[in-house]
């Protein structure tokens, strides 16, 4: 009779470790992130284009709200606390969230997968397109916090080239796209919204505050390309006449008061 | 009328260490058959298309109702229940695989006790063991009932997890059904009493944080069980247990 083969011992593969129940710092770390994708950087993301949009009304008035932003107190910090310290918390650790997630969008072609993949890669186009931006626009050429109507020209150049001004569009894309996803991932992940439906009407919400992001920050950049302000001053400061102007000249030839006066008396 | 055939691609893989080979059957068509019905012919004439023989193959399953949980596999690349997946549903050839993110024992048969250690981790039950008769518990109303049993539903098959992009070696993620159970579980009167130390335990490393809402859990449970809303639900409380644990503290 044959004896027995004694049965080989396997091992099995460690797998997916267990939850380690109250242990570590990832919630603060994640949460962090989640936070800050909102507030500050997405509120900052809404003034930026609402400041944009002013691109619309010329230089001059670009420049005097590129001059009324850098007249904030302690402007200096303010910027690094609530911009740039936020910003580089969000990318890096954005980057680092992306690497630790394995993508099946391949065998699982559903909506939200969809999403959460475009999330990250939105993710990466604003964080290469926001690095050179702060990097060319805020800390190289013509320093704008010294001289701010120089700015309206500053970003004229920068978009005069082609290839920039594929990239700036393709970055406002990606980045209103990032922005509106990102207000509903927040509202779901922090339990604003658990329903089904709540979602669905909070999503719609968000698509049309991206859109209307979208369509703001596209106007603004078709302010510096249109022909509107062809050939921008390098400086747009607007003259101040130390003179009093011709309509209040004309006012008192002709015995009228000033209009001043008038809003006063009634 | 000529018999149909219907045609299988198996990944198999003798043992851990294996190397993983894909074997193709091909058996006769029959009314109502499903993949753990197919398998049981395999076994019982264990011949490959090509007229090789070979071994039975290794699965887990049970109930042949989508109730016990076991027979969950990729077929067609999804993981799903192979006793209700039917093969008149399916794309034929109808490749078969094992679950892709837990140790492979062999063949289509995996280890999926991370879900168990998992329960045990955020203490998944109602506390009712002691030394003398506790008596009645508290009431539910009828409407906690009804919010309660979609998530009750759990078979723990482990599909929601297989389909999560966060669950991996790199975050090891929680996965959605045991943050269901957590819900279930601080919904309990009795269970309750747990409330604060669940809450806390999915705020450890490979917690609630780690969901990346892609919602494939949802999309892909058996049970159709809430397992979004139950995400959102208690990613809520833990930040709020969070917040009081840091301004108690």
């Amino acid at each position: 009779m044959a004896t027995a083969q004694p049965s080989a011992v396997y091992t099995l593969r460690p797998g997916v470790p267990p939850l380690r129940a109250g242990q570590g710092t990832t919630f603060l770390f994640r949460k962090l992130h989640s936070l800050l994708g909102v507030i500050p950087i997405g509120a900052f993301l809404i003034e930026h284009l609402l400041s944009n949009f002013e691109a619309l009304k010329g230089p001059a008035a670009y420049g005097a709200q590129v001059r009324f932003l850098n007249s904030l107190p302690l402007v200096r910090i303010l910027e690094w606390t609530f911009i740039f310290l936020p910003l580089l918390y969000h990318g890096i650790y954005g980057v680092y969230i992306w690497l630790r997630g394995k993508s099946n969008l391949v065998y699982y072609p559903w909506s939200g997968n969809w999403m959460y993949t475009a999330q990250r890669y939105t993710g990466l186009i604003a964080i290469l397109y926001i690095g050179q931006h702060v990097l060319r626009q805020r800390f190289l050429g013509v320093q704008l916090p010294e001289h701010p109507y120089a700015a309206f020209a500053k970003v004229q150049h920068e978009l005069a080239n082609p290839w920039m001004l594929a990239v700036y569009i393709i970055a406002m894309i990606a980045i209103c796209w990032h922005f509106s996803y990102g207000i509903w991932l927040f509202a779901a992940k922090w339990g604003i919204t658990p329903g089904v439906t709540a979602r669905k009407r909070f999503g719609l919400a968000c698509a049309a505050l991206g859109l209307v992001l979208l369509v703001m920050g596209l106007a603004s950049i078709w302010a510096f390309v249109g022909p509107n302000y062809k050939n921008a001053p390098e400086d747009a400061t607007p003259a101040v006449s130390l003179f009093i102007s011709p309509a209040d000249v004309r006012g008192v030839s002709t015995g009228m008061a000033p209009s001043s006066q008038l809003a006063a008396r009634s | 009328m000529a018999n149909k055939s219907v045609a299988f691609e198996i990944k198999r893989q003798a043992n851990p260490d294996a190397p993983a080979v894909w074997e193709s059957f091909e058996l006769e068509w029959r009314p109502s058959m499903n993949v753990v019905s197919a398998m049981m012919e395999i076994a019982a004439n264990p011949v490959t298309a090509d007229g090789r023989p070979t071994t039975p193959i290794t699965y887990d399953c049970n109930c042949m109702e989508e109730i016990c949980g076991s027979c969950a596999m990729r077929i067609n690349g999804k993981a799903r229940m192979a006793c209700s997946a039917l093969i008149d549903n399916l794309e034929q050839p109808i490749r078969i695989e094992p679950l892709s993110k837990f140790p492979l024992v062999r063949d289509l048969q995996v280890d999926r006790s991370v879900l168990f250690e998992n329960l045990m981790a955020v203490k998944a039950w109602v506390p009712v063991d002691g030394t003398y008769d506790l008596g009645s518990g508290p009431r539910v109303f009828p409407q906690q009932q009804e919010a309660n049993y979609p998530l009750s539903n759990c078979i723990s098959c482990c599909c929601c997890m297989d389909v999560c992009p966060q669950f991996n070696e790199d975050t090891g993620f929680v996965g959605a059904a045991t943050i269901a159970q957590v819900k279930l579980f601080n919904n309990h009167p009795t269970g309750k009493v747990f409330k604060e130390d669940r809450l806390r335990a999915l705020a450890g490393d490979g917690g609630i944080q780690e969901c990346g809402f892609a919602q494939n859990c949802v999309d892909t449970c058996p049970k159709q069980i809430p397992l979004t809303n139950a995400i959102s639900d208690i990613s809520r409380d833990v930040i709020i247990q969070k917040a009081k644990d840091f301004l108690r503290g």
